[in-house]
């Protein structure tokens, strides 16, 4: 999944801009109060040290040119030297510790926030795509958006107070040369803007190229594409894609290179050493006629430089904003997104019943209403023409406490949706779904969940040991529990290899943190997850193509393991391998979110209809045996 | 003695690499040459104007000032002085122009030309490097580094180089200056020097932070994926996992923070007296010293204007010096990568591309005791393996989860070179055929196969599109069962894969993607194709077609096919049983269940449930 992203084009409205920043200097405020207090703080600090180089040299030099005792301009020089000293405890206190400390916290509250929001969203945002990229956004990016925004209006203190202390100065020097530099200052500002808005443009036109640029310059490391990248010519493809888009890059480089020389080189250059001199030569002239002393030249030359960096830096910050307000909108959308499958009120008893009464269900493509409305007009047009198909219609059924289901159909006959429903990671769009005869809605969303135990064929294990993958954040080491996890991995036969883990069930998984932890194959993942079901007091099971990544011995070691320990429990298998699923005490076979035929095996296969058909084609190239 | 105990072991702590005068000079002028090479106009043009700028940067700066204010203290020097100013302006502009044609009129084609060296060198080598080099971690930390940082870094080489001369003419020249007016003001100058090692100090700490760091932004970084990717977002509403990974959230902060109060506390006062030394000692001691020339000392009064000159020109050599240390310090850390992007330039892959060897046109393939272990794995993963394919035949190779079937095939592919034994072509061995005319007789499809971001047609030929192969596309895609698909897209076999980097790409499923790669079999007549676990993605309908198809469009070629599911065995002419990386059997699906040995158990037991309902159903019927 990328994360890269285009820069989001939305012209809004100064208040939207306003609103989105101040709520995030609340919301910055709210978690850590010391941050902002100290950054404003180091705001004036810092602006007053950029500033005092200017005033210092005014009035020293004007006390030179006046023939001082030497203890007055000693005076001038310790008392700076003095500011410096206090000054920059501060600031070294502030950049040097303070600053990172904060920021961890920060990131830390901010995060644990959007985790906990991540968790109720549901399950369908993540095939929302625009979503899914806010999401994504949000989950990566809004901390340092949040710390850039509060950096920058730490940095605006800063300018201004330097800034606004220098200008000061300049007045009480010469006012002609003071309003020159300041129309200066302005002109240049106005020139960075519009150059501003042509390197935009230019990076925006060259995006894509670098992207596919550095997407080739990847595969050519990416072990994923070491195969192929060799036995095959895919090579010259790649190579011709390379330099097309390095030419294409250095066509519109030299392309804007023709603005850029003539705005930054050309005219600013002009206008930049025409200020610079100009006021050198005034402010000589006006030496010569004893208008000004020596300091006031010096501080006019100093301050030309320093007050065009200061001022254009001060304007670069504030339109930042802007930017940031559009990321701010996607955090605070999301931290506000109101998750529709929220819990019910109703106490979950011991299973007895599960009824579907014509569940239908469609797959929610962007039908959204979306916030930023100008960029996805394009893309609800686009989804319109492919009309979203149901994944679901009209499927009723029955499940006894006890009993072994399965549902086998070919891939995308609904058979995986089906069980997504029952465990409400989803909202049925059409019927109703009963449990015990209540509504899966009225239910307690949490109490629901630790009723049912789903291996799912994408099972996904944690960076954790194996014993908290398998028992959860219930296990707390005891003997008890220690014997409960090896009972569930041996039920799921991961026997044989446990006993070649370094450190048994306390083997941290995945290499995520920690070099020395195991990876595990595929196949292992899902007995690890298999067990996870053995070991809870689950009463529903629900085993989406359990054995998909194992191989045939250890599929039919694994489905005996199953069927011996889930005697009690309820049981719904999901797979397209019919031998699998013979077993079952009921077969329900789908076909386009339809549940086409139903019974044992046994009758099924009486009826000689698709279930028959299909488990004969799968069995044909085992007859031959005979 | 204590002392020096405790050096060794800082020493053996910090393993910093360190590299000889010798190294570091030789590496940034390999880097230079390779640059001169492919734009031999750069560093002319790039240096000789920074000479410029840095003279002019000083007479318009110090000079300019001193000269204005003490020729100021007599009137008639008023003409002159405008004159100077006025040169001084007029080369100020001359150079900005210059400047800015160069780099954006010159250095955009010149940047091309170095980005291409660069690229070049790198793609050529890194398809050649064989696999087995990324299984070496350390080996392929530095692989993946030079492959995303060469050009940067080497880059960094002509800015360093830049650095310096500006720095070097910058110091000299106000340090002459100064010289002039009074030696001793170089010496406050020269002061920040002394702080330079306060400066190591400091830099060792934030370096050491870092790393001792890493595991915490791992873990932060980790629990934010955990959260985020829709693998991971069932499993997190389901069970109650997510507790713990709060946990393990929390301590990350905590331990980062722990970790800053540790390391910062020592580095505050460093960065404080750093700063002090170069603003309060330095420039503001040197003021003191030149109020006191000029107006205490009567032997050799200062003139006001020396007097100005002083502030700005100290802290001008204060600050070059400490960004000289700085500067030299990173033509050593570019060496450093240098020495790695040399290292991978220079590294010989084991898989000799012998280009001048044979040309493989098919035939029997033999294996002749092959035996091979990964790197570093205990166990070896192929021992001993024998067998021979005759042309046209149909092979199964079959057996459990790492029983060496994959592996088999990559050394068939000579992907990577077996340890023991051979593998024959004809009778000939495998390392005298050209490797590109040898890996050309192969069709492969893997298991963990990937599309490419270029278009259908491309993905299936796998090499730039000619005349009149969009035919041969479309009838691969036929024969593949890729076509319905493909036909029904805007742009049919034109259509780019991904949205990655065209708005109008589509993004495949897992099963239609395997069709485009299977395509790629049909599309391109080699002698030999080998299929690995192509089905596993495939309903049992679509896998019965596909097998059904397969066999049937690769008569006369030769067909071996990897899975564990043997059903699919008894298709085949011969059926190789691999088990714990031995042939453990060998025949034809007929002999070996006659043999009612460890295949024959396998079938059975797979086969049970099929097969206890056929018997039933022959009683029915």
């Amino acid at each position: 999944m990328s994360t890269t992203e285009k820069k989001p084009k939305i012209k809004q409205k100064p208040a939207r801009i306003i609103r989105n920043n101040l709520a995030v200097i609340a919301k910055v405020a709210r978690l850590t109060p010391g941050y902002i207090i100290a950054m404003v703080l180091e705001g004036v600090v810092y602006g007053a040290l950029n500033a005092c180089e200017t005033v210092f040299m005014f009035r020293l030099f004007n006390a030179l040119d006046e023939n001082p005792s030497f203890e007055l301009v000693a005076t001038i020089i310790l008392t700076l030297a003095a500011f410096y000293l206090i000054a920059r405890v501060y600031t070294n206190w502030y950049w040097h510790y303070y600053h990172a400390a904060i920021q961890r916290k920060l990131i830390y509250k901010m995060h644990r926030e959007l985790f906990e929001k991540a968790r109720q969203m549901d399950l369908a945002c993540y095939d929302d795509p625009v979503f899914y990229n806010d999401f994504v956004w949000a989950m990566d990016q809004s901390h340092s958006r949040a710390v850039s925004v509060i950096e920058d209006v730490g940095k605006i203190i800063n300018r201004l107070v330097a800034s606004g202390t220098i200008f000061s100065v300049l007045f009480t020097v010469d006012i002609p040369m003071a309003l020159i530099l300041l129309v200066c200052c302005v002109s240049t500002i106005v020139l960075r803007q519009y150059m501003n808005k042509v390197s935009f443009r230019h990076r925006e036109e060259t995006q894509s190229m670098h992207r596919h640029k550095n997407y080739i310059n990847r595969l050519y490391y990416l072990s994923d594409y070491a195969k192929e990248l060799r036995i095959s010519q895919v090579d010259s493809n790649l190579m011709d894609a390379y330099w097309r888009n390095m030419n294409g890059i250095v066509d519109t480089d030299l392309r804007y290179g023709k603005i850029y020389f003539l705005w930054n080189d050309v005219v600013a250059g002009i206008v930049d050493n025409l200020t610079y001199y100009g006021i050198l030569v005034y402010m000589v002239l006006q030496l010569a006629h004893g208008n000004v002393l020596i300091g006031g030249l010096a501080a006019a030359v100093n301050a030309v430089w320093s007050c065009r960096w200061l001022l254009s830096d001060l304007i670069s910050r504030f339109t930042k904003f802007p930017e940031h307000s559009l990321y701010i909108e996607k955090y605070l959308t999301f931290l506000s997104h109101k998750p529709t499958i929220v819990s019910g009120e109703g106490e979950v008893e011991e299973l007895e019943e599960l009824v579907l009464e014509n569940v239908g269900f469609t797959y929610p493509s962007s039908e959204k209403k979306e916030e930023g409305k100008e960029e996805s007009k394009e893309k609800t047009q686009e989804q319109a023409k492919e009309a979203p198909k149901a994944s679901l219609t009209n499927v009723s059924l029955t499940i006894k406490r006890g009993e072994k289901v399965a549902f086998v159909g070919y891939n995308g006959a609904g058979k995986t949706t089906l069980t997504k429903l029952l465990m409400r990671l989803y909202d049925p769009s059409e019927g109703r779904i009963l449990y015990n005869g209540r509504d899966l809605r009225d239910l307690s969303l949490e109490q629901l969940r630790s009723h049912i135990g789903a291996v799912f064929q994408d099972y996904r294990l944690f960076g954790a040991t194996v014993a908290e993958n398998v028992l959860g954040d219930v296990y707390d080491g005891s003997p008890e529990q220690e014997a409960a996890v090896k009972a569930a991995l041996h039920a799921a036969t991961f026997d044989e290899k446990l006993e070649h883990l370094p450190d048994g069930i306390h083997t941290l998984l995945t290499r995520e943190f920690d070099d020395k932890g195991v990876n595990l194959s595929g196949g292992e993942s899902q007995k690890v997850a298999i067990a996870r079901c053995f070991a809870h007091p689950y009463e529903l099971m629900i085993l989406d193509e359990p054995s998909s990544a194992l191989d045939p011995l250890a599929e039919y070691e694994l489905n005996h393991a199953i069927l011996q320990k889930a005697d009690e429990k309820t049981v719904i298998f999901i797979s397209h391998r019919l031998s699998t699923t013979r077993m079952a005490d009921r077969i329900y076979m789908f076909e386009n979110g339809s549940i086409i035929e139903s019974g044992s095996h046994e009758e099924l296969m009486e009826q000689n209809g698709k279930y028959a058909e299909m488990f004969r084609l799968q069995a044909e190239k085992y007859q031959t045996k005979g | 003695m204590k002392k020096k105990k405790t050096e060794e072991k800082e020493n053996k702590k910090e393993k910093k690499p360190k590299l000889p005068l010798g190294k570091v000079l030789s590496d940034n002028l390999f880097v230079l040459k390779i640059v001169h090479r492919a734009a031999p106009w750069y560093m002319p043009t790039y240096f000789g104007w920074s000479v410029f700028g840095s003279i002019i940067n000083f007479l318009s700066g110090s000079y300019l000032l001193r000269l204005v204010i003490n020729k100021m203290q007599d009137p008639d020097a008023l003409i002159s002085v405008l004159l100077y100013i006025g040169v001084i302006f007029s080369l100020n502009v001359v150079y900005r122009l210059v400047i800015g044609w160069i780099n954006n009129k010159l250095y955009p084609r010149y940047n091309i030309k170095i980005v291409g060296e660069f690229q070049q060198m790198l793609f050529d080598k890194a398809r050649r490097v064989e696999l087995a080099c990324y299984e070496d971690p350390a080996f392929y930390d530095k692989y993946v580094k030079v492959m995303d940082t060469a050009y940067n870094r080497s880059m960094n080489v002509i800015y360093a180089l830049d650095r310096l001369i500006w720095n070097g003419v910058s110091f000299f020249a106000n340090a002459a200056l100064l010289y002039i007016i009074d030696p001793w003001f170089i010496v406050f100058g020269l002061f920040p020097l002394l702080l330079g090692l306060l400066n190591k100090t400091s830099n060792k700490l934030g370096h050491k932070l870092r790393t001792d760091a890493t595991p915490c932004d791992r873990k932060e970084a980790y629990v934010r994926r955990a959260f985020y990717m829709a693998d991971y977002a069932k499993e997190m509403r389901l069970s109650n996992i997510s507790r713990p990974i709060f946990g393990l959230q929390k301590k990350a902060m905590e331990d980062h923070i722990a970790l800053l109060r540790a390391y910062r506390w020592k580095q505050v006062p460093i960065r404080y007296a750093l700063e002090i030394g170069l603003e309060v000692v330095t420039i503001l001691g040197s003021m003191l010293y030149a109020a006191w020339r000029t107006l205490v000392d009567t032997t050799a009064p200062m003139l006001i204007g020396d007097c100005i000159v002083v502030f700005n020109s100290v802290s001008m050599i204060a600050w070059t010096l400490n960004d000289l240390i700085a500067n030299l310090a990173e033509f050593h850390a570019n060496a450093l990568y240098i020495e790695d992007f040399r290292y991978f330039l220079d590294y010989e892959p084991k898989i000799a591309q012998n280009e001048d060897g044979r040309t493989a046109r098919g035939g029997t393939l033999e294996c002749r005791n092959v035996s091979f272990g990964y790197k570093d794995a205990p166990e070896q993963a192929l021992s001993d393996v024998s067998f021979t394919i005759r042309p046209g035949e149909k092979i199964a190779l079959v057996g459990c989860n790492g029983s060496g079937k994959t592996t088999l095939v990559k050394l068939l592919l000579h992907l990577y070179e077996p340890t023991k034994g051979q593998i024959l072509l004809n009778g000939i061995d495998a390392g005298e055929y050209s490797l590109d005319s040898w890996r050309a007789q192969f069709g492969v499809v893997f298991q963990d196969l990937k599309t490419f971001s270029m278009s259908v047609a491309e993905n299936v030929l796998m090499r730039p599109l000619r005349e009149g192969d969009e035919e041969r596309v479309v009838e691969a895609l036929k024969q593949s069962g890729g076509w319905d698909k493909v036909a029904s897209l805007p742009g049919g076999i034109h259509t780019t894969l991904t949205r990655e980097f065209d708005d109008k790409g589509v993004v495949l499923s897992g099963g239609e993607s395997q069709k485009i790669a299977l395509a790629r079999i049909f599309a391109d007549p080699s002698p030999i194709v080998i299929l690995d676990e192509p089905s596993s993605a495939l309903d049992p309908i679509a896998e019965y077609t596909m097998f059904n198809n397969m066999l049937r469009a690769c008569e006369g070629r030769t067909l071996v096919f990897i899975s564990h599911r043997l059903s699919s065995a008894v298709l085949a002419d011969r059926v190789i049983l691999l088990d714990g990386g031995r042939i453990c059997e060998m025949g034809s699906h007929e002999e070996l269940m006659k043999a009612n040995g460890p295949y024959a158990e396998m079938f059975r037991k797979q086969a049970e449930n099929y097969v206890d309902t056929t018997e039933q159903k022959e009683v029915n019927v």
